[in-house]
């Protein structure tokens, strides 16, 4: 019970990838470690603080003093030491060990959202979404890391990171799902006032699946003609959201392509159901403060109900 | 005798006393029949003149247009000429008797520089009846007032009827509202520098919730409020209905090249900046009838509304807030490739982001 907070969707502590288990091995390293180490101590603490009859010869105790005071120590220290620096290559680009990714997808922070953009790949199109990461299982994926506004920071705790995302500047991150799963990123740079309610999904695949999921987001929707689509054209709402496919390529908002199929309304704020859809639409910041988003609650309830059918629909 | 302090404090409570009792008996009077002694005349205007004239310093006079003539000329006649008279109507004799009376400014104009009209406008005069414009932040209404004021000393009776378009004497049968209005907004006197928009092609919706915005003053005017104050809501429907539908032709071109930077802004927008494509709400077939036509306005009332949303000061009706956020990263000259876009622009050009 007590460690049911260290698993689940957004947990270093329950690793589904090479980086963030890794790291996750070097933790369990230093607990166990630090916890025989301590032990030690307190039993020597506890020994030594004993009545006794006759001290120590001066031999005996400068003999403990350097087995136990400074070779000890030195070896412990360089182990680790060594450890974490043949570590360090495996959680860190620049010193790659392995194989170039095959996939670069480009993901860029802005207030408070996340834009994703993959790039074309074995005949499937480039395209743009939002707000949820889809991965292949098994494969290596880079990510080019950027920022629009103010400096956010890229972590997905079950895979590994972090890495800050700077305006202006491009980093590289890349990473190795082993577990297929829905996970949880959360920003890890505070970056504004809705900070708190800016996270992703990740959603790590079967090759099947994933290939199938790309061939469809490039491919887009269809236009059905129905109300709600005709009523998210009619107020505007194409100016800012792209539906690709039905709308025009529209970037200025997060994308909006096969929305019904993302976990959360607003990068992470709230479940995907029609009735939150609702309400993020009429208030926006009232959900998430300082969201760029105007309020729409002039518009008719029905007309809101029927935009976020048709939002939630898009599957 | 030695004057003590408790001396001159009983002088001084003698002197408050004293003018206490004289203003309690009535003896002052306060009648504007007899005018002001020439002394007090004299001081008061001198108090006026000075302090205009320090409070106009380092006031920035913006360049003066044609188009705000027509726009200023109508408030005039509308809330002006009634104590001042007009080249068109002699002062009513009902104000001449006003203390201090409303001046003929014929003769007066010439007397102020542009910043100090600019004051006397924008924040009327303590103790005259002369009062303030009637929304506060609308400075450039009160701009377009003194570029009309400096032309108004060598207007005569039909330059000025010809600048107004109409006579405010006060009728409210409905074909003279319609007559009033077209005063202004008539599209053959429109041109692209005019600051006053076009009524034709837009719907009654906008047209509806634009009057009523004027009237619960949530779209700050002190030219449209003067010009509607006596109206009744069932009287703004029905005008918006009178006004709503008719076509709208194109303005004239005014320059090619701000012509295809607004179009493409118009089109895509520009996303690295924030700014959305206003074809995405404005001027599409099926468009939500609250968002207005802007296809065919007069460049000059485009650029100033959206200088206006851009400091966040346009109001406007139940959707003023979206406009607000689209408009918000316009950079000068955005809105003037924009309103030369637009007025330009035929409303069934097809060409359209979606």
């Amino acid at each position: 019970m007590p460690l049911s907070g260290c698993t689940g969707v957004q947990s270093a502590l329950d690793p589904a990838g090479e980086e963030a288990a890794a790291i996750y091995r070097l933790l369990l390293v230093m607990v166990v470690g630090g916890t025989l180490i301590w032990c030690a101590v307190v039993g020597l603490l506890l020994h030594a603080s004993q009545r006794r009859n006759a001290p120590w010869s001066e031999r005996t105790a400068g003999r403990l003093i350097v087995w136990g005071g400074v070779a000890f120590p030195l070896v412990v220290l360089l182990a680790l030491l060594a450890y974490a620096v043949w570590l360090m290559p495996s959680i860190r680009p620049w010193l790659a060990r392995h194989a170039p990714a095959p996939e670069t997808i480009e993901v860029t922070g802005e207030q408070f959202w996340w834009r994703i953009r993959y790039p074309a790949r074995d005949g499937l199109p480039a395209f743009e979404t939002a707000n949820e990461l889809r991965l292949l299982v098994g494969e290596r994926v880079a990510f080019s890391l950027k920022a629009a506004d103010v400096i956010h920071s890229f972590w997905i705790p079950v895979l590994g990171g972090k890495m800050d995302m700077i305006p202006g500047r491009t980093n590289t991150l890349s990473l190795s799902p082993t577990k297929t799963g829905i996970f949880r990123a959360p920003c890890t740079e505070f970056c504004g006032t809705s900070h708190t309610l800016m996270a992703f999904s990740v959603i790590v695949m079967e090759p099947a699946d994933y290939i199938a999921w790309r061939r469809a987001q490039a491919a887009g929707d269809v236009p059905g003609g129905g109300e709600g689509e005709q009523l998210f054209a009619r107020h505007g709402c194409a100016g800012c959201h792209g539906v690709r496919g039905v709308t025009g390529p529209a970037t200025l908002g997060p994308d909006l392509t096969f929305f019904g199929q993302r976990q959360t309304v607003g990068a992470g704020t709230l479940a995907n159901t029609k009735e939150n859809v609702a309400r993020f639409i009429r208030d926006p910041a009232a959900w998430k403060p300082g969201a760029k988003m105007p309020a729409f609650d002039m518009l008719p309830s029905k007309d809101i109900a029927a935009i976020s059918d048709y939002l939630v629909g898009l599957k | 005798m030695v004057i003590r302090w408790r001396h001159v404090v009983g002088v001084l409570v003698a002197c408050i006393l004293g003018a206490f009792l004289v203003t309690w008996s009535g003896l002052i009077s306060i009648k504007a029949s007899t005018g002001h002694w020439r002394i007090t005349d004299i001081v008061l205007h001198w108090v006026m003149r000075s302090s205009v004239r320090s409070a106009a310093i380092g006031t920035k006079v913006p360049a003066f247009t044609k188009g705000m003539l027509p726009m200023a000329a109508g408030h005039f006649e509308a809330g002006c000429a009634v104590c001042h008279g007009s080249p068109a109507m002699p002062r009513p004799d009902s104000v001449a008797k006003m203390l201090p009376p409303p001046p003929d400014l014929k003769d007066k104009i010439v007397t102020w520089s542009d910043a100090e009209l600019f004051l006397i406008v924008q924040h009327g005069v303590r103790y005259t009846g002369m009062p303030a414009w009637p929304v506060a932040d609308r400075e450039d209404e009160a701009w377009a007032m003194v570029a009309f004021l400096r032309r108004y000393p060598e207007l005569d009776g039909d330059q000025y009827r010809a600048l107004t378009g109409f006579t405010a004497i006060a009728s409210q049968g409905m074909d003279r509202l319609i007559a009033t209005c077209n005063g202004c907004h008539a599209p053959d006197r429109l041109r692209p520098e005019s600051l006053i928009p076009r009524l034709a092609g837009q719907s009654s919706t906008y047209l509806e919730q634009a009057l009523i915005a004027y009237a619960n003053e949530t779209r700050r005017s002190g030219v449209m409020a003067v010009a509607i104050e006596k109206l009744t809501e069932a009287e703004l429907k029905d005008l918006a209905h009178h006004f709503a539908g008719e076509g709208a032709d194109p303005m004239p071109l005014l320059a090619g090249d701000l012509f295809e930077r607004g179009q493409t802004l118009a089109l895509k927008g520009d996303p690295s900046r924030g700014v959305p494509a206003c074809l995405s709400c404005h001027d599409k077939a099926e468009a939500n009838p609250s968002y207005p036509r802007l296809s065919g306005q007069p460049a000059a009332y485009l650029a100033n509304q959206l200088r206006l949303f851009v400091e966040k000061k346009r109001g406007g009706g139940p959707f003023k807030e979206v406009m607000t956020r689209a408009a918000a990263k316009l950079e000068a000259n955005d809105i003037s490739a924009l309103a030369a876009y637009f007025s330009a622009r035929d409303i069934a050009d097809q060409n359209a982001p979606n």
